[in-house]
Order: structure tokens, then C-alpha cells, then sequence
């Protein structure tokens, strides 16, 4: 089947209804960030003393990397354990998370009052910090997505560099310069997928790391040793979900038929790699007795049980069902939820279970943070957008006359 | 239905810790290789001798040039009317709380850095801008600091504070136990200008004798507990008090050190590389086996 | 060379007085009631290169008491003076805090360590640096303030360092301000004791006041003002504090002063205090019971007679009941004041005291022109 389909430009109008809409709440967000740099941190947001950390961390940053696994999860499915089928959704998976990632840096560097400094992770070391173990590791994963994705950028290229005016003169040594890169990534780029799988294990764990040393700031139904392995399983789960969720949603917005075959596929390795996660949740909560806490009725609790509820089990269910996984809508839904989730779960772990130990009420995120967040995943999916209408990123059916490796060549 | 303590919870989070990451329990110790118990200073805080004057608020401002309103504003005491904690415009402050019992006075307490002998700040800032010095303070460094305010996650007193009005190089706050004037031999301001001295400034060690000797001179007086000798793994500032501490505000913590738990995690998981190696060679015996089984597929 | 004499004499037995008393003045260990090696050191073999004294206070090696008048009536407080100091010295009005002392525990409220022989100052313990070597005990400067603040927080709540002290130059703008000086020969006014203390009590319904008969209680059962005041400091008439905001005192709290004697506990009993008459004292021994304690049994304690704990009803007022049967024999009739005259005396009790509980009798029931107190039956001995 996949022999049909080739990643290619997508040729569509940018602007749509839709899009507006989203580039009127990227606008805003962008304004609201505007003003977190001009006045500050506590201009915009509701951070204080007692929460320092708010839905910027939990969700831009924690959240954000969550949501990227996807692109560590198909490249090793993909790419390691080789399995062909999945190579259409490979492309797709890697953009978000290039474009995750970055966005993850744009929040950190949001959230950091001195943000000028990012770089200095990169020489003033501590090895006892997890949060400079998540610094390390994600500027490195970065760095190799954006050479995991050099390649559809020379594959775009190659033949094509026509710059404008006096720029022109270097349109031939540019266009050396793609095809020395392409034949070298060519040669070495398991170095780099491995290298991007083992990166990922180890920061998506190390975020979980993050809030141990919190202690008994954080509530005992979250505060576990175990939290790095459960954050680990569940960016695992929400891999390919979130791949499935983008799939759907971009293939109605540029109207093409679902990858149903492939989606499905995904879908069964969703189900087993869910229970793991929530046979760890339980087993964390058995082991601790933290389930205590459930008996109570509060935000809290209230928030556990959804996040356990909605976000696992219902849809571990729903992959272990043979209907739903063959529904489009089904598969949707069911994604969806884990999605969710993993939401609830990071805002849970970061802002809801964190109590200070003098605070003198709850942290509750200001309009301009939640425009800033909504600002930056707009402005992801209208980048996202862009890219695929620029770079072959989407598998499509091939046109016929196309044949060699570079479609484009001598254009 | 059983209701366990929140302490207890974190007793079997600690323990359970050593089994998860995979090292050996001895990693989770009381004490940091920062903490030399002869050089160790510290502050041991007799409420029951606190006024509440806030002359400690006053003089501490002044040692930092940071701006005060003078020295009369201090004689107000409606500011205890609410509780306050130590912020960005004031590094120590002195809160009051009602006495044990009607008939008898309130309590005051003062607040500042704690100066653990194994500072979450410290194992958890991100450029090391936190250090622990042999004396017991922990200063923290602007040069460094990026601002990601992890150092306030990770304190388990929510003592550092942020400028967080600032655009441009906002500043970690917090007690640096006035290392520029301890360094010169001078006592920190705060110590200086008690007139109660409620502040007793001297050796660690010894001021944990001094502290058990003066509960059993007045059992009646003070609860029999000195907190900061084992919270957290000990800290440099130390409380006693005629009245049961989480009561007066001093938060009921375990006796593990605050980065016990995640550093040991962290030093599991990067033991010398090897994991993120092995699973590196692993990931990579994978993909060429796969990989060569594809292309006796392809051949046959 | 009489008078050399004289001078010679005197001049030896007052050096011999002088070193009576500094001989006292050394640690006469045999001369302290009730001292164990244990009372002043904490090892067992003290020397005098480490006496291991015992921390303070050590008010139980106190042994001279002094009168307030034998101290300095006034004190400059200056031994802890820096040039940093933000504040000026305090001029301590030694006297009147001496007076004050007196009503509660005495010097040693203050000197709580002073072996015998004259009070030695503050600093002979408590060093005048903060940064020093020995920080078991405060320093001067927090003994000083601790003494002050302990009962100076009282008066209101307040520990405003200006009460005593004034800004030094440096702090008040460059201008000299004078140290606080209050009247050297104001004391503490003398403490009356009140007839009826009225204690308003509107929240229960079993009358809305007690009528406290202070002095009443203080005359019948013998009481000196330590019996029930022991343990008030200046905060029991001096309390300035706030209370709208504190917890309403609870039952026991309220009735602590009555409980040892009174059973408040038995909510029958209540109006044996409670009234709602102003006027109305409750108990009057003698107006409740018809027995009269003041001439006689003033001085007993209240268990002497009735002698089940809680009971107080039911007792005869039979002087038999208590003294058992009275006759010529075990009577000394002078106790009463009056002794007889050879006549009466050989009388049995009861040809004159027609009544149990010996009520005075009059001359006329035996005599036609003999009146009391004009003719007595004998001589009055008080």
C-alpha cells in the first residue's frame, strides 16, 4: 500500500475560517508576551512567592514534551524496530515534536526571569539537579530533531534554491551545501534516531523527577518515587494518540482520506502500552496506600479519580475494542481521552498537587498566562500549517509521473 | 477508613525510594558532604524570649542596603495582624501567634532561611547558583541564576523569594546569614541587635546541647523538641518554643534531607553513563537486527 | 589616753564585726539549710579550677534578703554602652522596682543567683559581648531586657523601645535626646484590700453577679495575701492587653480561685454565691448558719469542722457537738475573757447559761439590782 503514498507539499489555501480564528489567539497570546517582557513575570501572571511554578511550566513546558513523544515514539517504531507500515506517519510525528520542543524552549525561556541566561545550563553544571538533567537533555533532542528533519528540508531543496536578487549568487553553493548534508545524514543517521529515542527516555523521566524534591509540598496521591517511571509510560502511551489525534484532524482540514489502516495499527500497540502505565499507577497507589485520599471528596481526589478514569481507563477500554478501533470517530475519541489524560495529569503533578506550606490560597492562572499558552499552540498548529504546505511532510497518493528519489529535481 | 498521616506517607516515599532507583539506601543520608559539623554554624531561636520588638527586621534591611522605613514604624504592631513570610523586600520577618494558653502571652517568631544542612536549593538549582559554605550558610549567586525559580519548588521552608516585578535581572531573595559580616567576624545583624537576645549565635553542636539542657532546666516551659536538629536532615537555624511547633507556624517535616529522594534518582539513572549507554547499545542491537532481517526479506 | 582607749576599742570590735561578716561572706556550705552538693553543682567533684556550677537560676542558694531600701534608690544602665548603640542608656529606678518585687517574689524575682554576702551585679555572670565564648547564659544585654520585657510587656502589650529608652543623637536627626527620667521617689502606692470585690457574671442564669466578701474571708479564715494571691505577677491589676479576641475562659478557669474550697462543681450550690441582688453578700457565717465564727473560731480552717470534703451543712451548732460535754472541770472560763470571783465560780455552767450554745446570760435572772457591765461576776482578764 505505502508504495502508492509519498510525503509531498500539501497545495492548499493557507487562509481559512479557521485559521483566522487562530491567528487572532496567536495575536493575543503574543501581546500577552509581549508584556511579560516588558514588565515582567508578575505583570502578567499570577505567580507568587508560594507558587512559583504555574500552568507555563505544567503545561507549555511539561505538558509540551509530553505531547511531542509522539516523535520519539514512531521513530522507534519506525525506524527501529523497522517496521515500514508506520514510515508515512514518521514525518508527521517528527514535525510536531521539532515544533514541540521549540515551543518548549520558547515557554522555558518565557517562564525564566532571566531568560537571557538559557545558556547557562551548558556550562554551569549540576548533575544533582533534575531539572538540569531535562535542560541538557532537551537542548540536545532538539538540536537532533532539527538534523532528523534536515533531511525533508534538502529533500525540498535540492535543484530548487532560488534566492532573491543579489542573494542568487550563492543559490549554487547552497545548493552543494544540501547535497553534502543529505549524503552525510544519509550514512549516520541511526546515530541520531537512537540518540533521539534515548534522549527522550531520559528527560520525559527526569520531568517527572522534577517535583520529588518538592517533598511534602506535593500531594502524597502524585508525590511517589516512582514518578519518573510514570512519567516516562505515560509520554509513551500518549505517543501515538497524539499522533493518531493529528492525523485525523489534519487530514479533515486538508481533506484527505485518513491513514485508516495505519491508525489501527497504532491503536492496538496503544492499548498494552496503557495498561503498563496503569498497572504502575495502581500498583504506586497500592503500595503507598495513597488511595486513602480518595475516599474523601475534594478538587483533589475529584481531579485523581478523572485523571485515572477518563484519561486510562475509559480509553484502554476503548483500544481493547474492536469497533471502536475500526471507527475513525472511535479512534478520535478514544486518543482524545488519553490526551486528556496526560493534560490533567501534568497540570495535576505541577499545579493542582502542589501546596505550599504557608500558602494563603490557591494558585489560579491569570488571562494573560492562559492567552500565552493558547497563543503558543496556535501559533504551533499554524506553523505546523505552514510547514506542510512548504515541506513534504504528509504522505499522499503519488502522482504518477514523479520517479526519482528527488520528485523535484531540475525544477 | 484508616487515615494514615501525611508524614507517614513521605517515611514509605523515602523507603521506597531506595527500591525504585536502584541504588543502595545509604545514598539517602541524613547529611550532605557540605555540612563539616565543626565549622558548622547556626542560630538557636528562643521564642519564649521573643518580643516581638522586630528590631532583627530593621537591622537586617540596613546590613543589606535594602530600604526601610524608620526605625519608629517598627514600634507598629498591627502588622501582625496578618501573617507574613520573608519576600523580596524583607529577607527575615517576625510573625505573632496566639499564646498557650489565654492568660498568657503571644508567641513571636521570626522567620528567615533556615540554612539546611542539605539545602533542596542547593541539589536543585540548575547552574549550581546556590552554595553551601563550610560555615553553614548557603548564599546564592546572581551571576549565575537564570531565573528559573526551581530553588523555591524545591524548599521545603518556601523561603527563597523572587523579584517577580522585575523584567531585567530579577534577583533570587533570601537570609545569606550575613556571610559578608560573619566573614569578617562580625555577628549577622540580626543576632546583633536583639535586645532579648533571643538570638543565640554559636557552633551548631553546641547549640543543640545548649538547647536540650535549657528543656531540661525548664521542662515546664519548653516543648521538648528542638526543631531544625533533625528536620530535613538538620538545618543551621534552630527553634524552641513553649508550644508545639506546627502551631507557630514551623511546618512538621521528615527527618530525611529534602533531595534525598530525587538525587538519588538522579544519581541511579546516570550512574557513570552507563544506563543511558546500555540502552543506547541496546536500542542500536535492535535496529540492526531489524534491519537485517528486512533485507533477507527483501533478498528472498 | 581614755579616750584612745575609747577609739582603740571601738576601732577593734568593729574591724572584729567586719570580719565577722566577711567570714559569713565566704561559702559557709554548712550554714545553708537544705543544701545538697547537688543544689549549686552539676558534677560530683567540683574544683575550684571548674566549680561546675548549675545553670541559672539559682534562686535556691539565695540566702540574705535585703530590704528595697538598702539598695541604690536609682541606676544608670551604661555597661553594655557602644558607640553603635542606637538607643541611650535607661535610668533604672532601682527603688520603686524593688517595692514593686516585694509584693510578689522579692529581689529574687530579679537577682535570681546571689550566693551569700552582698547582691552582685548583673555582669559578674552575664558578659557585656554578644560574640564570646561562653553562650550558655545571655549575655548582659538580653538579661537586662529579659528581666525588663518579662513583666514590662504586661502593662500593654507593648515592648516599645522608647518607653525606656530615647534615640541616640546619630538616629534622631543629630539632636540630643535626654534620658528618660522619671521620679526617683515614686513607688508603687499601697494596696488596700477592698470590703466586697463585685464580679459580674451575666452569661449564666443563676444570678448575674458574685459578691465577693474579700475581707470577710480574709478575717474568718486567717488569710494573708500570698494564701491565694501567690502566683500573680503585675499583669493581674496591670493587664492592658486586648482580650475582644481571646477564648472565653472555661468553667474551671473561671472558678479556679473558689474551687479549693467552694464545690462549684455542684450546680445545685450556685446561688450560694450567684445573686442578682447587689447587695446581697452571700455568705456571712453567721447571718447563713446562726453560728458566729468571729469570736471565737476565727482562726480555724473550714475543714476543722466540717470534715467531709464538699459538705458544709448539717454540723449542730451544739458547742457540745465539737467540744464535747463542758463542766466546771475542763472549762477555764477566763479564755472567754472573764474571770470569776471566788462566788460564781464554784456555780455549775448551766445555772447561767440556760441555752446550748451558752448564750450570754443577764444578772436579772438571779439578781434584782446587779447589771451588766456596771456589776460583773468577776474580773475581765483581756
Amino acid at each position: 500500500m505505502e508504495e502508492h503514498l509519498k510525503p509531498m507539499p500539501i497545495k492548499r489555501k493557507f487562509i481559512t475560517p479557521g485559521v483566522l480564528v487562530l491567528i487572532i489567539i496567536a495575536a493575543l497570546g503574543m501581546t500577552a508576551l509581549l508584556l511579560r517582557y516588558i514588565f515582567g513575570i508578575g505583570f502578567v501572571t499570577n505567580l507568587s512567592n508560594q507558587y512559583p511554578w504555574g500552568i507555563w511550566i505544567g503545561l507549555d513546558v511539561a505538558l509540551g514534551v509530553a505531547l511531542a513523544a509522539g516523535g520519539f515514539t514512531t521513530a522507534a517504531l519506525g525506524h527501529i524496530l523497522h517496521k515500514d507500515k508506520y514510515h508515512a506517519i514518521v514525518r508527521p510525528a517528527l514535525l510536531t515534536a521539532a515544533l514541540g520542543y521549540t515551543f518548549v524552549a520558547v515557554s522555558v525561556m518565557t517562564d525564566l526571569g532571566r531568560w537571557y541566561y538559557i545558556w547557562h545550563p551548558l556550562i554551569m553544571w549540576n548533575g544533582n539537579s533534575a531539572l538540569f538533567e531535562v535542560g541538557i537533555c532537551v537542548m540536545i533532542y532538539l538540536t537532533v530533531l532539527y538534523i532528523e528533519f534536515l533531511p525533508i528540508v534538502t529533500e525540498r531543496f535540492i535543484g530548487r534554491v532560488n534566492l532573491p536578487g543579489f542573494l542568487s549568487a550563492f543559490n549554487k553553493s547552497i545548493d552543494k551545501l544540501l547535497r553534502f548534508l543529505d549524503r552525510i545524514l544519509d550514512k549516520t543517521m541511526f546515530v541520531f534516531i537512537i540518540a533521539g529515542v534515548v534522549l527522550s527516555c531520559l528527560h520525559q523521566s527526569s520531568l517527572g523527577t522534577l517535583m520529588i524534591i518538592s517533598g511534602q509540598k506535593m500531594h502524597p496521591l502524585w508525590q511517589t518515587p516512582v514518578l519518573p517511571l510514570l512519567f516516562l509510560l505515560s509520554a509513551i502511551s500518549v505517543g501515538f494518540p497524539m499522533v493518531i489525534f493529528e492525523s485525523i484532524i489534519s487530514s479533515r482540514s486538508f481533506k484527505l482520506k485518513p491513514e485508516t489502516d495505519i491508525l489501527k495499527g497504532l491503536a492496538d500497540i496503544i492499548g498494552p502500552l496503557l495498561a503498563i502505565y496503569l498497572a504502575f499507577k495502581i500498583g504506586d497507589m497500592v503500595i503507598r496506600k495513597s488511595f486513602v485520599y480518595l475516599m474523601e471528596i475534594n478538587t483533589v481526589s475529584v481531579l485523581f479519580t478523572i485523571e485515572l478514569v477518563v484519561g486510562i481507563i475509559v480509553p484502554l477500554r476503548m483500544f481493547f475494542s474492536r469497533t471502536m478501533t475500526k471507527s475513525i470517530p472511535g479512534l478520535f475519541i478514544a486518543s482524545s481521552l488519553v490526551i486528556l489524560g496526560v493534560l490533567l495529569n501534568r497540570l495535576n503533578n505541577f499545579v493542582v498537587a502542589y501546596t505550599p506550606p504557608y500558602a494563603t490560597g490557591p494558585y489560579i492562572p491569570s488571562v494573560g498566562e492562559i492567552l500565552v499558552t493558547l497563543g503558543f499552540v496556535a501559533l504551533e498548529v499554524l506553523i505546523y500549517r505552514a510547514a506542510v504546505m512548504i515541506f513534504p511532510v504528509i504522505s499522499q497518493p503519488k502522482p504518477a509521473e514523479s520517479v526519482s528519489k528527488y520528485s523535484v529535481k531540475g525544477v | 477508613m484508616p487515615k494514615q498521616s501525611r508524614r507517614d506517607f513521605f517515611k514509605t516515599t523515602a523507603a521506597l525510594s531506595a527500591v525504585t532507583a536502584g541504588v543502595t539506601s545509604t545514598k539517602i543520608k541524613a547529611e550532605s558532604k557540605d555540612y563539616i559539623p565543626d565549622k558548622a554554624m547556626g542560630v538557636l531561636i528562643d521564642t519564649t524570649a521573643c518580643i516581638g520588638c522586630r528590631r532583627c527586621e530593621w537591622a537586617c534591611k540596613v546590613a543589606h542596603d535594602m530600604p526601610t522605613a524608620s526605625l519608629d514604624t517598627y514600634n507598629d504592631r498591627t502588622v501582625f495582624n496578618e501573617m507574613r513570610r520573608p519576600d523580596h523586600t524583607a529577607l527575615t520577618i517576625v510573625n505573632e501567634y496566639p499564646g498557650k494558653e489565654l492568660d498568657q502571652f503571644p508567641i513571636d517568631v521570626k522567620f528567615q532561611c533556615m540554612h539546611c544542612n542539605s539545602p533542596a536549593c542547593v541539589s536543585a538549582c540548575i547552574v549550581k547558583a546556590f552554595h553551601k559554605h563550610p560555615n553553614g550558610t548557603v548564599t546564592w549567586d546572581g551571576d549565575k541564576c537564570i531565573g528559573c525559580r526551581y530553588c523555591m519548588v524545591a524548599c521545603p521552608f518556601q523561603i527563597p523569594a523572587f523579584e517577580f516585578d522585575k523584567a531585567i535581572e530579577p534577583d533570587i531573595k533570601k537570609c545569606d546569614f550575613c556571610f559578608e559580616r560573619t566573614k569578617v567576624g562580625k555577628l549577622p545583624a540580626c543576632v546583633e541587635i536583639c535586645p532579648n537576645e533571643v538570638l543565640t549565635y554559636g557552633k551548631r553542636e553546641e547549640l543543640i546541647d545548649i538547647a536540650h539542657k535549657r528543656i531540661e532546666l525548664y521542662p515546664d516551659k519548653y516543648i521538648d523538641h528542638v526543631f531544625g536538629e533533625f528536620e530535613v536532615g538538620g538545618t543551621s537555624w534552630m527553634y524552641l518554643s513553649s508550644k508545639e511547633m506546627p502551631k507557630l507556624g514551623l511546618p512538621d517535616l521528615p527527618r530525611a534531607t529534602a533531595p534525598g529522594v530525587s538525587e538519588s534518582i538522579q544519581h541511579g539513572l546516570f550512574a557513570y553513563f552507563v544506563p543511558p549507554l546500555a540502552l543506547y547499545a541496546i536500542l542500536g542491537g535492535v535496529m540492526w537486527i531489524n534491519k537485517n532481517r528486512k533485507n533477507s526479506d527483501t533478498e528472498e | 589616753m581614755k579616750k584612745n582607749l575609747l577609739i582603740f576599742t571601738l576601732v577593734l570590735f568593729s574591724s572584729a564585726f567586719i570580719f565577722g561578716q566577711n567570714k559569713k561572706a565566704a561559702v559557709d556550705h554548712s550554714q545553708v539549710k537544705g543544701l545538697t552538693c547537688k543544689t549549686c553543682h552539676s558534677c560530683d567533684i567540683p574544683t575550684k579550677e571548674n566549680p561546675c556550677l548549675i545553670n541559672c537560676p539559682r534562686d535556691l542558694m539565695v540566702t540574705i534578703y535585703q530590704k528595697p531600701k538598702d539598695a541604690p534608690a536609682e541606676i544608670i544602665i551604661n555597661k553594655v554602652k557602644d558607640n553603635k548603640d542606637l538607643y541611650t542608656p535607661v535610668k533604672f529606678t532601682h527603688l520603686a522596682h524593688a517595692e514593686m518585687a516585694e509584693m510578689s517574689g522579692g529581689c529574687i524575682s530579679c537577682h535570681h543567683y546571689n550566693p551569700p554576702g552582698d547582691v552582685i551585679p548583673c555582669s559578674n555572670c552575664h558578659e557585656p559581648k554578644r560574640k564570646r565564648e561562653d553562650i550558655t547564659k545571655p549575655d548582659l544585654k538580653g538579661a537586662y531586657h529579659r528581666l525588663c520585657n518579662d513583666c514590662h510587656r504586661a502593662w500593654s502589650g507593648k515592648n516599645d523601645c522608647n518607653a525606656c529608652h530615647t534615640l541616640n543623637a546619630q538616629y534622631a536627626g543629630g539632636k540630643k535626646q535626654p534620658i528618660i527620667s522619671k521620679d526617683k521617689k515614686r513607688i508603687h502606692p499601697e494596696i488596700k484590700t477592698p470590703e466586697i470585690i463585685k464580679y459580674e457574671t451575666p452569661k449564666t442564669n443563676k444570678g448575674k453577679m458574685v459578691n465577693f466578701a474579700h475581707t470577710q474571708h480574709i478575717n474568718t479564715f486567717g488569710l494573708e495575701c500570698q494564701s491565694c494571691h501567690k502566683n500573680d505577677a503585675c499583669i493581674k491589676c496591670h493587664d492592658q492587653r486586648d482580650k475582644s479576641n481571646a477564648k472565653p475562659a472555661t468553667f474551671t478557669q473561671k472558678h479556679k480561685n473558689c474551687l479549693a474550697c467552694h464545690d462549684t462543681n455542684n450546680n445545685s450550690k450556685c446561688n450560694m454565691c450567684h445573686t442578682n441582688d447587689a447587695k446581697d453578700v452571700r455568705f456571712n457565717h453567721k447571718a447563713r448558719t446562726g453560728f458566729d465564727l468571729s469570736k471565737f473560731h476565727s482562726k480555724l480552717s473550714c475543714v476543722r469542722c466540717h470534715t467531709t470534703k464538699g459538705k458544709f451543712t448539717g454540723l449542730s451548732s451544739k458547742c457540745s457537738s465539737c467540744h464535747g460535754a463542758w463542766d466546771l472541770t475542763n472549762f477555764n472560763h477566763a479564755k472567754t475573757g472573764l474571770k470569776f470571783d471566788e462566788t460564781h465560780a464554784e456555780f455549775e455552767c448551766e445555772s447561767c447559761h440556760k441555752d446550748a450554745v451558752y448564750n450570754k446570760p443577764d444578772c436579772s435572772d438571779c439578781h434584782d439590782d446587779k447589771t451588766y457591765p456596771k456589776d460583773k461576776p468577776g474580773k475581765l482578764v483581756r
